[in-house]
């Protein structure tokens, strides 16, 4: 903050106030920036409420297309992959199995489909004030986060119905949802700075989101992968992932080789998606 | 005293038009996805006329409680200045040092979202600005109140008339108390008694001691609360000084160019 010093620097060499704000041309290093970031957490709070907001003033089915959306998806897969294709689902009901890797899916995938437009879709703001940027794809996922508490509350309420008890499992939650929560916003970052640079990057996004999915344990058990594989298969993070959560939720055994690997990648891919951001974000701004 | 914002050697350079960065390819693209960062600095051809130094090699300090003019003719890089002061965009070279709190409120309304009502888009373009949550319910009723929009709060701002819509967006940035408040012609638009409103609220932020750096085409306005002026011409600035000798100079600028042109 402001320094008080009343002797002029001149008069006493060697001795000068620190500049609450200094803008130089070169890159500003990384952890003052998350410092800022921080500080402007306030910020964070009020874009997540806007578009909250203007989301359910908006649209007609509102908080309901939170659910409906993975419980459509659950329809569609049970119906063929289940019904017609017969993949087994690990002695869960596979309706119960397909939701449960649906509902954290479609919070990952719709925060980066989202998150990649949202820089351009808020030039008019980000060129007229000075905040972190990263505030902005952060805010698209904490939106996203929010549906995807709503839709693991119905998940708890199907388990009921179908009569799968509640276990510790669950206490594994918290860990799992703060790792995809990263990876969000990580991928949607990436792909917010992407789009400017390069703009084709939007159409080429939603192919990419669907062949993720595929190779992601999210319909299908990773156990259907042959042995020789599964490692180079676990190193896309949402493997450990999508298991955990459903060992979490299921009482299942947790598969605690591919959470390591889930983990590990994660936090490497946000510090390289950081160090990108910011690299890149000053000078994509003039692009805008 | 020591100058609450110096600014030293900067330069803005802009690269115009079609020297794109846009990859052809997919391949391409992703290639660049994973390479991009390990690239140096992007070996720029010498694609001369593709840049241009919007602002080049400024230099000067704005001591607190002084309230600075800046006047040029359009394009001369005030507004560039002010973005980078404003730290939305980076200098090319040089710094900038700033002593306070800064608030830059280079249009009024910034966020301002159609869907939403008044008293909604008044938090939320509190909060872009730079307000804090506390100070914003604490002035809340002092905003409404200078806007004039007590009926209308609750009504989506899609509806107001484009004078409810101004006083509002003005009645907010009014209430934001920055120690440096930089301004870029927000008194352009409005309505005379919208303007004047304006004019009385910033000869009361600066009787307070605010630092305040404002950008104006109306040289009326700038002799009458400036008691210094900055001219920018095609980058640079060309004087700096007292308000009534910098007018002076500006007026001979510009009838200069209109001579040549004539």
């Amino acid at each position: 903050m402001q320094a008080t010093a009343n002797i002029s620097e001149s008069s006493v060499p060697g001795l000068s106030r620190e500049p609450a704000i200094k803008i130089t041309a070169s890159r500003a290093a990384l952890i003052p920036q998350l410092g800022d970031v921080w500080a402007h957490r306030e910020l964070l709070y009020f874009l997540i409420w806007r578009d909250l907001k203007v989301r359910y003033r908006q649209t007609f089915l509102g908080v309901a297309w939170v659910v409906l959306q993975p419980l459509l998806m659950t329809l569609v897969f049970t119906v063929f992959f289940s019904k017609l294709g017969h993949f087994r689902s690990e002695g869960v009901p596979y309706p119960l199995f397909a939701y449960a890797g649906l509902v954290p899916w479609t919070f990952f995938a719709n925060s980066v489909s989202t998150g990649s437009s949202s820089l351009l879709s808020n030039s008019y703001i980000i060129t007229k004030v000075y905040f972190p940027r990263l505030l902005i794809p952060a805010a698209i996922v904490g939106v996203r986060l929010i549906d995807f508490l709503i839709a693991s509350a119905v998940l708890i309420v199907l388990m009921m119905f179908y009569g799968i008890a509640i276990s510790r499992s669950m206490l594994m939650l918290p860990v799992l949802v703060a790792e995809i929560t990263l990876l969000a916003v990580a991928v949607g970052s990436w792909f917010s700075v992407l789009n400017i640079k390069y703009r084709d990057v939007g159409t080429v996004l939603p192919v990419l989101i669907q062949l993720w999915m595929f190779a992601s344990p999210i319909i299908y058990p990773s156990n259907i992968i042959p042995q020789q594989w599964r490692f180079v298969y676990s190193l896309n993070p949402l493997v450990g992932i999508m298991e955990g959560f459903r060992s979490s939720f299921f009482g299942l055994p947790f598969e605690w080789n591919a959470m390591l690997v889930s983990s590990i990648t994660t936090l490497l891919l946000l510090g390289y998606v950081l160090y990108v951001f910011y690299r890149w974000q000053e000078r994509l701004i003039d692009k805008l | 005293m020591l100058p609450i914002i110096q600014v030293k050697n900067i330069s803005k350079q802009y690269h115009v038009g079609g020297s794109s960065t846009v990859a052809p390819t997919l391949r391409e693209a992703l290639l660049a996805a994973f390479k991009f960062p390990f690239n140096g600095r992007n070996g720029k051809q010498a694609n001369a006329p593709d840049l241009f130094w919007a602002v080049k090699d400024m230099s000067f300090e704005v001591n607190p409680g002084e309230i600075v003019g800046i006047i040029g003719r359009n394009g001369a890089g005030k507004s560039t200045l002010l973005k980078i002061i404003s730290r939305i965009t980076k200098p090319t070279t040089g710094e900038v040092n700033i002593y306070g709190r800064v608030g830059s409120l280079l249009e009024i309304g910034t966020g301002f979202h159609p869907d939403l009502s008044g008293r909604e888009n008044i938090f939320l373009n509190g909060a872009i600005i730079g307000m804090r949550r506390e100070e914003m319910r604490r002035k809340f009723d002092d905003i409404v109140a200078f806007a004039e929009v007590e009926r209308f709060l609750d009504t989506p701002v899609k509806y107001y008339s484009s004078g409810m819509y101004m006083r509002l967006a003005f009645a907010v940035a009014a209430h934001f108390e920055p120690e440096v408040l930089i301004l870029d012609e927000v008194l352009a638009v409005g309505d005379a008694v919208f303007q004047k409103k304006c004019l009385e609220k910033m000869k009361e932020v600066g009787r307070e001691g605010r630092t305040i750096f404002f950008v104006s085409h109306d040289l009326s306005s700038v002799q009458r609360f400036c008691t210094r002026a900055l001219l920018i011409e095609s980058g640079q600035l060309l004087q700096d000084g007292a308000v009534g000798e910098v007018t002076d100079r500006y007026l001979q600028l510009i009838s200069e160019k209109y001579e040549v042109a004539g």
